[in-house]
């Protein structure tokens, strides 16, 4: 039974894994630009809530308002510092962004201190869902249902809209692109601040679950890189699928093996890697 | 790209006058005629403790050097909550600066590592580190430790609450996987045995770990009547936030057996604390002369109440520079043999320092949240429910100085 | 350029060693900035000659630091008998991790190499009863010499320094054989170094094999240094250092190594007694070397010396002038 409660559990996890790196895994899709500063973006998104809540914000308010604040933040990054360093090799890509995340971060120390706080869920979510043994908190339903619908949305933006055919076409070639007319820096900056404003939105839906502290980001890049290896880079569905599976198996190591939960996670992607290098969905 | 060459120029200027503090400004630390280094984490994962460590040292040497009119300055030395950082730190406070008074570490791993350095540097330290080895199977005659080891921690939480709540008979842990955590989970099971209650589980958990829901599910499953929170800090802070979700708050008493104080009150919120047990090593509004006359003290200079770091930081230099004036010296080993069976007026009443291992034998607290309403000003989260000792004996404690 | 030949650089590596004592008060601090440059230069021999962007580089130094401490506290063997050990072992798993990783390149590479250091640091952590866990390894001794144990930082300083000048000309040796030479080959032009026969997989696994070697040693000085193999020494965020010190120094040359671990280990000493949130100007220095130092700092020596000479860089690169420019960008 109480695996039962962890697969649960492990899905709704898996959700928010989801949501956390799908946005680094589309930006690298069409800009083949791994994003070290993808945590950061999650971080500021957490701390963005928490400080329009203090400021008795409502949640809802603050939630979207959060995302979108990062989406800019992450935009004007892009359109100034990041669009020059494409073409670079990779190796600069990860300098750049290793510095931006420790930028972000000392930035949120200095202006929200070092200590972190809690955000209070929204009164309308309060409580828990109680059905025999299993409990759940209403506040993690509302967020694996949120998280599903803008999967799904998602997944229309990017399979049946002008805009999705345009990232599709241009994960495959940006030359393509900028032939066809497009105008690519627009686009990429477009992108880029999505995918960031994604990883703010986690960060803000998950800021009353754990609370906000400075170093939130650090575990949330590496949770994000292992979603984005495993499902395979660029890949939309390979991060849903690899965001549920990570989700699930830390879960279920909870109760069967909890000191290698974390071991555990590491091993299935080092497992996949070797079995299926591009990973689950992996296209490249 | 288009002026490129400018700023070569700048960045090569720029290089060349920030290198140079580092290569020739330690000449200047060191000014006075004590100095007491504080090697605590700055910058890095616990920041925020070294910050009112820092402030904490600050005011025991401005008492010092206003009761013993010598010049006394705190170096502040960032171990960003590494090991091998902080050994550094602290072998450069020793070769170059001539400190032989430490007080500082928070993290176990990183004064553990500090004290051996120390006790080989012919220095003192005083440390608040978790670790039970500190004064016990890895003491050293240079390494003193202020707080209460995990064994009395659990003692002075658990037999409190085991007495308010005879009904509670099954309880569930959640520890984190490293030598603390091991430490105060054995000291509960040994305790629960005794009492004949059952510990219906226990979830272990790594040290990097941020989602608790997993094991708050086990918890559930398992239908306790206590939760008992063995790690330490965010993790702790993180854990409660998450069982609170899951409403374990209504179902069971949730307990944390050290608290890391006020700092933590402040990030969780008065309405997540309000109703939870926390053991404690030191609380502000504790009412004893010394802790009085700190808690005035930092109101005037920094306009709050001490909290742990702070706390423990004041203490632990203020001890050092006592047995210093004491000795006569900082010599490491004249200056241990001061504080070795010291009894003093301390922040929780009176303390004394054990000589057989250097733990210094205080009062640990339990404490309740209060709820908001009830609270007397922003700091009032909680009532202390309880404060006492207890200790291993030295033979038990497994340290072995001579 | 003659600042990037062999005996030039060799000459470059003896002076350091020599000069470092006249600079720092610190004995720990010239240590360090040793220990790491050999480490940096492993991970440039990965970077530069081979165009492999390893982020795993921390799993062999907390191999080496690990191998130190339970070797040097748990058994009798000899200082001496143990580096060898700590070679063998780092080479042992850059071997593993090596031939896995290289399954796949460019970002997916990194990845690779990311992931196995997090796994790594896991292990290490996990089976606490070999590492210590969190604690580590406490009381590890420095080496002996003539009975009299290094405790003075200047007199281990002294020791370091010896291995320091050998593996680095061991390190120039192999950069200027037909190992090393092949090596750009295969950076170069990976397919055509295949053509030709190359056995490229061979060639990348073995110059992991030898950073692996370089580094694991590297590491077990270190725990001999600060007297423990703390955990922190096997996680992401030493990978991550290293990498950076990698970087910000060039790997057009293997000095430049040396170059980028100094100036980040007295910036980061600088920094942090300056202000507690100098890892936000740490972020910035890095943005800025990329923006404007892509040739890290040697690359910025070279400029100086070719303006003094009056010479150009020739716009062409020769096999000792390694640019990363030409490195493979994505797959």
């Amino acid at each position: 039974m109480i695996y039962l409660f962890q697969v649960l559990n492990g899905i709704g996890l898996g959700m928010l894994y989801f949501l956390l790196a799908v946005g680094l895994s589309i930006i690298f899709g069409l800009l083949q630009f791994v994003n070290f500063a993808h945590g950061a973006f999650y971080l500021l998104g957490a701390y963005l809530t928490y400080d329009l809540v203090e400021r008795d914000i409502s949640f809802w308010v603050a939630m979207p308002a959060a995302a979108v604040i990062v989406a800019l933040v992450a935009g004007l990054t892009e359109a100034s510092l990041l669009r020059r360093i494409y073409k670079l090799p990779h190796t600069f890509h990860i300098l750049v962004t290793v510095g931006l995340a420790l930028v972000i971060q000392e930035f949120v120390i200095v202006v929200w201190g070092p200590l972190g706080g809690s955000v209070a869920t929204p009164k309308s979510l309060a409580g828990v869902l109680i059905i025999g043994d299993f409990i759940y908190p209403y506040y993690r339903i509302f967020a694996i249902c949120f998280t599903a619908v803008l999967a799904f949305v998602l997944y229309w933006a990017l399979e049946r809209t002008r805009l999705g055919a345009i990232v599709r076409a241009g994960s495959e070639s940006t030359e393509t692109m900028a032939l066809l007319g497009y105008d690519t820096l627009r686009i990429n900056t477009a992108v880029f601040a999505f995918g960031a404003g994604l990883a703010g939105l986690a960060g803000a839906l998950a800021a009353p679950i754990r609370g906000v502290e400075p170093f939130m980001g650090v575990e949330a890049l590496s949770v994000a890189f292992v979603v984005v290896v495993i499902g395979g880079m660029g890949s939309y569905v390979g991060a849903l699928a690899a965001g549920l599976l990570v989700g699930v198996i830390q879960s279920l190591m909870a109760t069967i093996w909890p000191e290698g939960a974390r071991l555990m996670i590491y091993v299935a992607m080092a497992f996949v890697i070797v079995t299926m290098p591009r990973g689950l969905f992996g296209r490249v | 790209m288009t002026n490129r060459r400018n700023f070569l120029r700048y960045t090569a200027a720029l290089g060349a006058t920030t290198a140079l503090p580092g290569i020739i400004g330690r000449a200047y630390a060191a000014t006075g005629a004590m100095t007491v280094g504080i090697p605590v984490p700055i910058s890095g994962a616990f920041a925020a403790n070294g910050k009112f460590a820092s402030m904490g040292a600050i005011i025991a040497a401005e008492e010092a050097a206003a009761n013993l009119g010598v010049d006394v300055s705190t170096l502040d030395l960032d171990t960003e909550g590494k090991p091998a950082t902080a050994v550094r730190r602290v072998q450069d406070g020793i070769a170059q600066d001539g400190v032989k008074l430490f007080a500082g570490g928070i993290l176990s791993s990183e004064s553990l590592a500090m004290g051996k350095e120390i006790e080989r540097g012919g220095g003192v330290f005083m440390t608040t580190a978790g670790a039970d080895e500190i004064t016990g199977s890895d003491c050293n005659s240079a390494t003193f430790r202020w707080s209460v080891p995990t064994f009395g921690a659990i003692e002075q939480t658990l037999r409190p609450i085991i007495d308010a709540i005879p009904d509670a008979k099954r309880w569930y842990t959640i520890t984190p996987q490293y030598v603390f955590g091991e430490g105060l989970l054995n000291a509960t099971t040994n305790l629960l045995a005794e009492k004949g209650l059952e510990h219906v589980g226990n979830s272990y958990h790594s040290l990097t770990e941020k989602e608790f829901s997993g094991y708050i599910t086990n918890a559930i499953a398992a239908k306790p009547d206590v939760l008992l929170l063995l790690n330490f800090g965010s993790q702790s802070s993180d854990t409660l936030r998450q069982a609170i979700s899951f409403g374990l708050k209504e179902r069971m008493t949730i307990v944390i057996a050290w608290a890391s104080g006020l700092e933590q009150f402040e990030g969780l919120g008065a309405d997540v604390c309000e109703g939870v047990y926390f053991g404690a090593q030191y609380w502000h509004n504790v009412d004893a002369p010394l802790n009085n006359a700190l808690r005035a003290k930092v109101r005037e200079k920094y306009d709050i109440n001490p909290n742990y770091s702070l706390a423990g930081s004041y203490i632990c230099t203020k001890l050092l520079l006592d047995a210093a004036a004491k000795a006569g010296t900082t010599d490491g080993p004249a200056v241990a043999a001061a504080l070795s069976g010291m009894a003093y007026d301390g922040l929780t009443g009176p303390e004394t320092i054990r000589a057989e291992d250097h733990q210094v034998m205080k009062d640990y607290y339990l404490l309740k949240g209060k709820a908001k309403a009830d609270m007397q000003d922003a700091d009032d989260y909680a009532e202390v429910i309880s404060a006492g000792q207890s200790f291993l004996s030295p033979a038990d404690s497994g340290c072995k100085l001579g | 350029m003659l600042i990037n030949k062999p005996f030039f650089q060799f000459g470059l590596v003896v002076l350091t060693v020599l000069a470092l004592p006249f600079f720092l008060r610190s004995g720990i601090m010239a240590s360090e900035i040793l220990i790491y440059g050999m480490v940096v230069a492993a991970s440039n021999l990965l970077l530069g000659y081979t165009g492999l962007l390893s982020f795993g580089q921390g799993i062999f130094f907390g191999t080496g630091s690990y191998l130190a401490g339970i070797v040097l506290t748990r058994t009798g063997v000899p200082v001496g008998l143990m580096l060898p050990m700590a070679a063998v072992l780092g080479t042992v798993i850059a071997t593993l991790v090596g031939g896995l990783s290289i399954r796949r390149q460019g970002v997916y590479f990194v990845m690779l190499t990311l992931a196995f250091s997090q796994l790594f640091y896991f292990l290490a952590y996990t089976f606490s009863d070999l590492t210590g866990g969190d604690n580590g390894l406490l009381d590890v001794p420095r080496p002996m010499l003539n009975g009299e144990q290094l405790v003075d930082p200047w007199s281990y300083y002294a020791y370091v320094g010896v291995c320091f000048v050998l593996v680095f000309a061991a390190m120039l040796l192999v950069t200027q054989s037909t190992f090393g030479r092949t090596l750009i080959a295969v950076r170069e032009n990976e397919e055509r170094a295949a053509a030709i026969g190359f056995p490229v997989r061979v060639f990348k696994i073995a110059a992991f094999a030898i950073s692996g070697a370089v580094t694991a040693f590297a590491g077990a000085l270190h725990a001999m240094l600060i007297g423990v193999a703390p955990l922190s020494s096997i996680e992401y965020h030493t990978s991550e250092i290293i990498l950076v010190m990698t970087i910000i120094g060039g790997s057009s040359s293997l000095y430049a190594s040396v170059l980028g671990a100094s100036f980040y280990l007295l910036m980061a000493d600088t920094l942090s007694s300056i202000w507690p949130r100098w890892l936000l100007l740490l972020g910035l220095v890095l943005v800025v070397v990329a923006l404007f130092l892509q040739k890290g700092l040697w690359g910025l020596v070279e400029k100086i010396y070719a303006l003094l000479t009056h010479n150009r860089i020739p716009p062409e690169v020769e096999p000792s002038d390694l640019g990363t420019d030409t490195t493979a960008k994505g797959e």
